[in-house]
């Protein structure tokens, strides 16, 4: 197409001056040579309309620093160091070695000039539900089945929990952990948001088939792991 | 019915003063700031708190701002921009004079014992000299100049032993190894005393049950004085020698510095008096060398969150624990500025540093054995060093924990610039000058589209196709052209002037060879003159030393901005864009007008409509 307008505009500017006016393949009027095109009176422009533009700037979410990340899941390990926490994560294939997280979390790695992650990746998420499940266990494990933790001295489960508990006394309980992970009441999410996760505590309680925990302890367990690895606890 | 944005706005404040519930985007905002300046989401105890009516954020906003959370934050910045790292397998200052190699050889019992030495170490019977202290006639092996070796080794008598070698109780087992009996041997609660922390390895003798008392080396190692008389043999080794049988090296001949000065005194901290002089020991303690070997001195390895609190740890050598050390100096020299809110223009212009024990034993003992090498053809072989070794304080290589205020580092310190591992990281000068002209002026070099021809030109700030970037780069480089690459010599005036008449290119033979080309760029000499490398652009600036380069970028009008932006779009997450330039504009005169102090421009940041509009997407439901 293109070497045949081409050619069809070769052979205008060859032709006698005569010749009408040629209109090209691309829709350009084409004046034979030597011929100018008459001044005419130009239509008027169309009235203007007015659009309102948002020009706020629209920011992705900023993700949390990973040493953020890391100082906040120390903390919810009840203040350990890094080393005592992989002590206390270790265990029934819960958690590998810190170094295997480090990286995926987003920290740079000056040695070799690697920048920071400052957008959140699919390895990255995975890694933060990896550490979130091993987390969510162990501290089901101090706080909720041994209770040798006294209340007031519990990190994430700060709450006596109840067997099988209707939406009213799951609600309370949540909202402990809301709190938490995601630093706001559940009753100002935006969302059904309690709803959803009392759905999922009974859906994982009800095909809870036994293990080391009960039913409402591997419902919690569920509920917790999610609330960690929630978009709006790894971003702000 | 729509309420206009400025009624709503003020209904929200008023409900906030008289103590109603926080709405989402209050705790939204309670939380970043709680991340940014307490590096952690609130707590629980936090959030109720805050959700009290007399809750004051402004008040809690600065009993935070300056805390550790906070300079850290404000740190990472720099940090990230800088990237003071090495390389884990960079063979970075490795110079002989101050490593002890480790060796085994067997007692008169026949027991393998430790024996430790250093390498090319001088000492007076030629047999010996410049290797380990035994022939391999005496004790059945050839050991190496690392201290492998091969053989079948043999039991050395006790006359022998004790001829050559001496038992030390040294600076890493003794707490008080200046003492003439010292008893504070290391144990493992030394991590909670000094925070260092040795492995067993250096606790037992080779049989893994006997403990380590003391070490033993070479008697010419052992030896105290600070000083040594330059030992001339007369002898000329050259390479292609042969090698004397028995010895695995040549025999060390004497250097010109020798030959020119013997009988005199020099330094043994030099690279002189380690090489000529049979004199010149570890010191007390052997406090002025590392041993390589075995490696059993425990060193943080992942930290994130600081070398307090290690996600991983390895015992290495203590050869290579420097490089923490130097890293760790640049944070906490950071981490004062921030801390105090001084003044930011201190990071490139301050002379002050902090120094913690192994970085005092460094300064001291050890930053100035890679002076001078070549120099020394030019007269110059006492350093005149970056951080003069009289300003040091008294810390004890083991104090791990314990940092100490420098104030004043000497006459060419200039903030990072001066620092080994910003002159290690960034090797060449212009890689130096590079850096700098992006963290600080946020700048990059971008070349010009530009046909590149084949050029004899060696002035690139004239070359076609590099003038566009090297004009500035030159210039901006130049400034480093009296500290070595990949190394922090200072090469003085005194002795190495912008241009010497010596190495000028007027002789028959054209430029000398040896120093003069090491020093000297051949490309820029001529018959009546010379110039030193890297200062052909600004000779006045290899003058100037990095003080002047620190001065022209902090002068700059880039510089603020700069500031300001590396600052605002760490907290805001996103680069600034052109919607944001009144705003920065404004931050950064305040930020000048008010001293260049840190705290104010975040404090202005984090309250700043931009900061709590950071994140106002709605939430998705999950």
């Amino acid at each position: 197409m293109r070497s045949m307008a081409l050619a069809l505009l070769a052979l205008v500017a060859c032709q006698r001056s005569d010749k009408p006016a040629v209109i090209a393949p691309t829709g350009v009027v084409i004046a034979p040579r030597g011929e100018l095109i008459a001044p005419a009176a130009t239509d008027p422009l169309p009235a203007h309309g007015f659009v309102t533009l948002d020009t706020s700037l629209k920011a992705r979410r900023r993700a949390v620093p990973a040493e953020v990340v890391l100082r906040a899941y120390l903390g919810w390990f009840g203040g350990l160091a890094p080393r005592e926490a992989f002590l206390r994560a270790r265990g029934n294939d819960l958690f590998d070695q810190w170094s295997y997280y480090l990286a995926a979390l987003g920290l740079p790695d000056h040695h070799v000039d690697a920048p920071r992650v400052s957008q959140s990746n699919t390895v990255m998420l995975a890694t933060m539900g990896r550490m979130g499940e091993a987390l969510c266990i162990r501290s089901i494990e101090r706080d909720l089945r041994t209770r040798t933790t006294p209340l007031a001295d519990r990190v994430i489960f700060a709450f006596e929990p109840v067997v099988g508990p209707d939406r009213a006394a799951f609600a309370s309980r949540f909202d402990v952990l809301h709190r938490t992970f995601l630093g706001y009441p559940a009753t100002l999410a935006p969302t059904t948001r309690t709803e959803r996760f009392f759905a999922l505590y009974r859906a994982v309680a009800a095909r809870h088939r036994g293990g080391r925990l009960t039913a409402d302890e591997t419902a919690w367990a569920a509920v917790c792991t999610a609330l960690v690895q929630h978009p709006e606890a790894w971003l702000y | 019915m729509r309420w206009p944005h400025a009624v709503v706005l003020a209904l929200a404040m008023l409900a906030r003063d008289t103590g109603a519930e926080r709405t989402l985007p209050d705790y939204r905002y309670f939380r970043a700031l709680s991340i940014d300046v307490v590096g952690r989401p609130p707590t629980r105890a936090e959030l109720a708190e805050f959700e009290q009516p007399t809750f004051n954020l402004d008040k809690w906003l600065d009993t935070r701002l300056g805390g550790p959370a906070y300079v850290e934050r404000i740190r990472r910045i720099y940090a990230d921009l800088l990237r003071l790292e090495l390389p884990e397998n960079s063979a970075v200052f490795r110079p002989p004079s101050i490593l002890l190699q480790w060796t085994t050889i067997q007692d008169p019992d026949g027991k393998t014992v430790s024996l430790y030495f250093r390498d090319a170490q001088r000492r007076a019977k030629p047999e010996i000299d410049g290797q380990v202290c035994f022939t391999p006639a005496e004790i059945g092996v050839t050991v190496g100049p690392e201290g492998n070796h091969s053989g079948t080794p043999k039991p050395v008598s006790k006359k022998l032993l004790d001829e050559r070698t001496v038992v030390v109780k040294p600076w890493w087992l003794y707490a008080d190894y200046k003492d003439k009996q010292p008893r504070d041997r290391a144990e493992p609660g030394w991590v909670q005393r000094f925070g260092y922390e040795l492995t067993w390895s250096l606790f037992t003798e080779p049989d893994g049950k006997t403990p380590t008392t003391g070490v033993r080396v070479c008697r010419e190692e052992a030896q105290l004085p600070a000083t040594g008389r330059v030992y001339a043999t007369g002898r000329d080794s050259k390479k292609g020698d042969p090698i004397p049988s028995g010895r695995t090296t040549r025999l060390p001949g004497d250097t010109a510095f020798a030959r020119a000065n013997a009988g005199r005194l020099t330094s043994c901290t030099a690279q002189t008096g380690y090489e000529s002089s049979v004199e010149c020991g570890c010191g007390i303690g052997l406090e002025r060398c590392l041993p390589t070997s075995p490696g059993g001195f425990v060193m943080p390895w992942i930290t994130p969150l600081g070398v307090n609190q290690p996600f991983d740890s390895a015992p290495r050598p203590a050869a290579l624990w420097l490089r923490a050390w130097w890293s760790q100096e640049a944070i906490h020299f950071l981490d004062r500025i921030f801390q105090d809110d001084r003044d930011v223009r201190e990071i490139l212009i301050s002379p002050s540093t902090m120094v913690n024990g192994p970085l005092a034993q460094f300064y001291r003992f050890f930053a100035n054995a890679t002076c001078c090498g070549a120099a020394a053809e030019l007269g110059y072989s006492k350093a005149e060093p970056l951080f003069d070794p009289a300003t040091v304080p008294t810390l004890a290589p083991y104090e791990v924990s314990n940092w100490k205020v420098v104030e004043d580092r000497g006459p060419h310190a200039a903030g990072v610039l001066t620092m080994p591992m910003f002159l290690l990281k960034y090797g060449s000068r212009r890689q130096r000058a590079h850096v700098v002209y992006n963290a600080f002026m946020c700048k990059e070099f971008v070349a010009e589209t530009v046909k590149l021809a084949p050029s004899t030109e060696p002035d690139l700030t004239k070359r076609a196709g590099c003038a566009s970037c090297h004009k500035r780069l030159e210039p901006m480089s130049a400034y480093f052209a009296r500290i070595q690459e990949s190394d922090w010599t200072y090469l003085p005036a005194s002795h190495l002037p912008v241009s010497l008449d010596r190495c000028t290119a007027g002789g028959p033979a054209g430029m000398p060879m040896g120093a003069c080309r090491t020093f000297y760029d051949a490309d820029f000499t001529t018959r009546t003159s010379t110039v030193l490398r890297g200062a052909y652009s600004a000779p006045s600036h290899a003058d100037e030393g990095p003080r002047g380069l620190a001065r022209e970028v902090t002068s700059s009008p880039e510089f603020a901005p700069c500031v300001v932006r590396n600052v605002a779009q760490s907290l805001l997450g996103r680069q600034l864009t052109v919607e944001d330039e009144a705003w920065k504009t404004a931050l950064a005169d305040r930020f000048r007008d008010g001293g260049f102090r840190m705290r104010s421009l975040v404090r202005s940041i984090l309250t700043s409509t931009q900061y709590r509009h950071a994140n106002d997407r709605a939430p998705r439901a999950e």
